[in-house]
């Protein structure tokens, strides 16, 4: 066989239906910024506009922190737990020590980062999955940050950090949309073209295959974990500049959906072994888009849990159909 | 039973996997189906078992069309197969799994005791060693595949459809699984047989029928017509080359030496030398503990005594990861779809996997044409057959995909390569090629371990091969490249050990 005979730039793994599903949920953002605006026209004001990227560059982020852990076939539930310990983290080194922005911030990630590590650490050691030990810390993690703060808000925060979460570029533009854009470029540039992230996806892919050729799978999902952990918390610093004050209710939970519904609606797949990091952008676009429509048209909370309750459900079966597609592609044929 | 197939074609994206094939199975006969990976065979026994649906072309069972929706309604129409996939379930007991499609229940329960009973009965047809309580998952593969034998037989249908059944089995068993076709044949069961090794197609085979690139090169030919170059001709479309390989002289320098090694799996003071550039052949029955024996080389299980130098420095190797990074062993896996690939990733990052650290430059980035130029010419060395380096791996032939996996270690550049069955459900052809390469890479000066249970392929290419029987090492024979000599002398000192420990078999 000769050089040209293989063609080396042939489409990429997810392929068409990965392209098309991408497609697909970009046209149903699109058609709901269609509904939302004339229904609503304050929803494209540029003040709305701005908002809807903050928060979007908020669930970009949160989605990203599944994301890396989806990749390796694993799972973390307590994003939202590590958020809100970085969120009090940078309240207590900004408010009580009152530590230079830079270094509280810093700080406050490397606890996102650490607790991230401890839940990858705890899964291989243990070999017990995912699914229970980030249960488990999900708890513990905001038990303990509750005990140490005594759920006490920091508003006392220095203006400066506000000021940033207020800040518009171009007159709609919030800078935290960059940060979350510049972040997905660089997972993109991770997954895509470095070694390391190869090791992940096969990992992810197939474990055993992938120990047995010599990628250290152990070392390979610590750092996933820790890598969500400093995105968690990452998102948690985010709301703080959008809130300008510390506060313990943000995260917990209620990231849980959402940080679920922008890989799994991207096309990342669930068992492991392919990530989307555009699928995930688009997926968020999704989740901030429906919520901010129901508050401009002012359609109570109720409906919101509804709407992603169902978008999930709708994601997964698309999930489990690629699945099925996957399977049915690498099935033994002669 | 009669069965036909009459003009069946089936098509999957990018390959066309049957064009217009035919086959008729007569009641008692056995009748081969042969051709080289990627011909068409597996395509073919999936249709008429109802795994897949044709694109075109009938389906006749006694004269009448039938049209299969799935495995189930196959099995009702009397046809039973053993595929080449797997299809056992690992956490349930052999007996289960045997019985899986009518266990036995008393008052609406299970009947343990009768399942037992029953598995019983059909696996000591095939072997008596393996237990029907064990959960399928602790067998070695060549005893799956015993099971998957032993469940198609279990249907008691007059059609068996067999697709390599002799591919990871020893002799002495595939023995017992030939008397045992004979039997069902001469009480009138119709038999397909699918199987890459010549010599048992002649052994047994009534009559054969030939696939080549998806199409037939033969249609129920008798046997009794057929000579070995004829039917490697029909099959490959030329002529076979048997290689006469002379015996070669190896370098002394000892690069993996093993002294009294027992590990957690159960092997016993292990001695043995592997020198550079040396081929040393591992021969043993099943459950002898060969690829365990590997295994415990590369650190996947426990090495509990004894020691393991490398160039004279005494090692601890904990995992594949150090072997290959550290003291630049491969090990290309017996199990090539479950451990070898990824079958979901492409070509290229399944080669690429043991050299991404090697080809990230600054920031551990990997520029792509770097990784494609890596892979390519093994890609082309080995001849696999692709449109393009980005298909999915899962979509190629059994040849193919084994050529991935033979191809990643070679990318990989190892000192030392432990090579588990490279050939097993492999095509003549390709078989040939992986035997050469082999040869090549040894030539190169790579120590190769080659564990393999293909008595031809270990005298056309190992320098020494040691005998394993019980998880111990019995004996080292050498080879003079008379296949007569050296597979007696082997089986020889396999017995001999019988002889000594009756009991061993327990």
């Amino acid at each position: 066989m000769t050089d040209d005979a293989i063609p080396t730039s042939a489409p990429r793994r997810p392929g068409l239906l990965g392209a098309s599903a991408q497609f697909g949920l970009f046209a149903i953002v699109a058609l709901l910024w269609l509904v939302f605006s004339t229904l609503a026209p304050g929803f494209t004001s540029p003040i709305n506009l701005f908002s809807i990227g903050r928060s979007l560059a908020i669930d970009i982020v949160i989605g990203f922190s599944q994301m890396v852990v989806l990749a390796t076939g694993g799972m973390n539930l307590a994003v939202g737990s590590i958020g809100v310990c970085a969120v009090m983290a940078s309240g207590f080194l900004l408010q009580d020590l009152g530590l230079p922005i830079p270094l509280a911030l810093a700080g406050a990630l490397a606890l996102g980062a650490a607790l991230g590590w401890l839940n990858g650490v705890a899964i291989v050691r243990t070999g017990v999955n995912a699914f229970i030990i980030t249960l488990a810390s999900a708890s513990l993690f905001l038990g303990a940050m509750l005990i140490l703060t005594k759920a006490v808000p920091y508003n006392g925060l220095p203006p400066e950090i506000g000021a940033f979460g207020r800040m518009r570029i171009g007159g709609y533009v919030s800078p935290l949309l960059i940060i979350a854009l510049a972040i997905g470029a660089a997972l993109y540039v991770l997954y895509r073209h470095s070694a390391l992230g190869r090791q992940i996806l096969a990992a992810g892919a197939n474990p055993r295959a992938a120990a047995m050729s010599g990628v250290p799978v152990d070392r390979v999902i610590v750092i996933s974990h820790t890598l969500s952990g400093l995105l968690a918390a990452t998102a948690g610093l985010m709301i703080v500049a959008r809130l300008g004050a510390a506060m313990p209710s943000v995260g917990g939970e209620e990231w849980l959906l959402p940080s679920f519904l922008g890989p799994v609606l991207g096309g990342t797949l669930l068992a492991g072994g392919s990530v989307a990091v555009v699928g995930t952008i688009i997926g968020a676009a999704l989740v901030t888009t429906i919520r901010s429509g129901l508050l401009v048209l002012q359609i109570g909370n109720f409906w919101l849990q509804l709407f992603l309750g169902l978008i999930l459900l709708a994601a997964v079966m698309a999930d489990r159909y690629r699945g099925i597609f996957v399977e049915r592609r690498s099935m033994g044929r002669r | 039973m009669h069965l036909a197939i009459e003009s069946a074609s089936k098509a999957f994206p990018g390959v066309q996997a049957l064009d217009n094939v035919s086959l008729e199975l007569r009641p008692g006969e056995i009748h081969a189906l042969m051709g080289e990976n990627g011909a068409g065979k597996s395509t073919l026994i999936k249709i008429i078992t109802g795994l897949y649906r044709p694109d075109g072309g009938r389906l006749l069972v006694d004269g009448r069309e039938v049209s299969f929706q799935s495995p189930r309604d196959a099995i009702a129409a009397g046809i039973s197969a053993v595929h080449q996939e797997r299809n056992l379930i690992p956490r349930f007991s052999v007996g289960e799994n045997i019985l899986l499609e009518r266990l036995p229940t008393h008052r609406g329960l299970l009947d343990r005791e009768a399942i037992h009973r029953e598995a019983r009965r059909y696996l000591d047809l095939l072997d008596r060693g393996i237990d029907t309580r064990a959960e399928v998952r602790t067998l070695s593969v060549a005893q799956m595949q015993i099971v998957e034998i032993a469940k198609a037989l279990s249907l008691e249908t007059k059609c068996l459809l067999m697709d390599e059944p002799t591919a990871s089995i020893t002799e002495h068993e595939t023995v017992a699984l030939f008397s045992l076709l004979r039997r069902l044949r001469d009480e009138g069961a119709a038999i397909v047989f699918v199987s890459h090794k010549l010599e048992e197609v002649f052994a047994i085979a009534d009559r054969v029928t030939v696939l080549r690139d998806g199409r037939n090169a033969a249609i129920g030919e008798p046997m009794s017509a057929m000579t070995r170059q004829r039917l490697i001709s029909l099959m490959v479309g030329r002529e076979e080359r048997i290689v006469e390989r002379p015996q070669r002289t190896v370098e002394t320098d000892v690069v993996l030496e093993a002294s009294g090694i027992n590990t957690a799996f159960g092997h016993r003071d292990i001695s043995f030398a592997l020198r550079r550039g040396e081929i040393l052949g591992l021969y043993g029955l099943v459950g002898a503990g060969r690829s365990e024996l590997a295994r415990a080389i590369v650190g996947d299980i426990p090495v509990t005594g004894g020691a393991l130098r490398l160039k004279g420095k005494a090692v601890r190797i904990r995992d594949m990861h150090e072997a290959l990074d550290h003291h630049r062993i491969g090990y290309i896996s017996e199990d090539r779809k479950q451990e070898g690939l990824i079958l979901a990733h492409s070509i290229r990052e399944n080669i690429a996997v043991t050299i991404w650290k090697r080809l990230a430059g600054m920031l551990g980035l990997i520029a792509p044409p770097a990784e494609a130029r890596a892979v390519l010419p093994y890609v082309e060395r080995l001849e696999i057959r692709t449109p393009s380096i980005e298909q999915t791996v899962g979509n190629l032939s059994g040849g193919n995909q084994q050529k991935v996996s033979v191809a990643k270690w070679l990318a990989a550049n190892v000192e030392i390569l432990i090579i588990d069955e490279p050939t097993v459900g492999i095509d003549i052809k390709t078989k040939a090629y992986l035997h050469e390469l082999i040869h090549e890479i040894a030539e190169a000066g790579t120590s190769v371990l080659l564990i393999s249970s293909d008595m031809p392929e270990m005298v056309a290419l190992a320098d020494r091969i040691l005998v394993m029987h019980g998880k111990r090492l019995v004996g080292e024979v050498a080879n003079g490249r008379r296949y007569e000599t050296v597979s007696r002398a082997i089986m020889n000192r396999i017995h001999a050990v019988e002889e000594e420990r009756p009991a061993a078999a327990e």
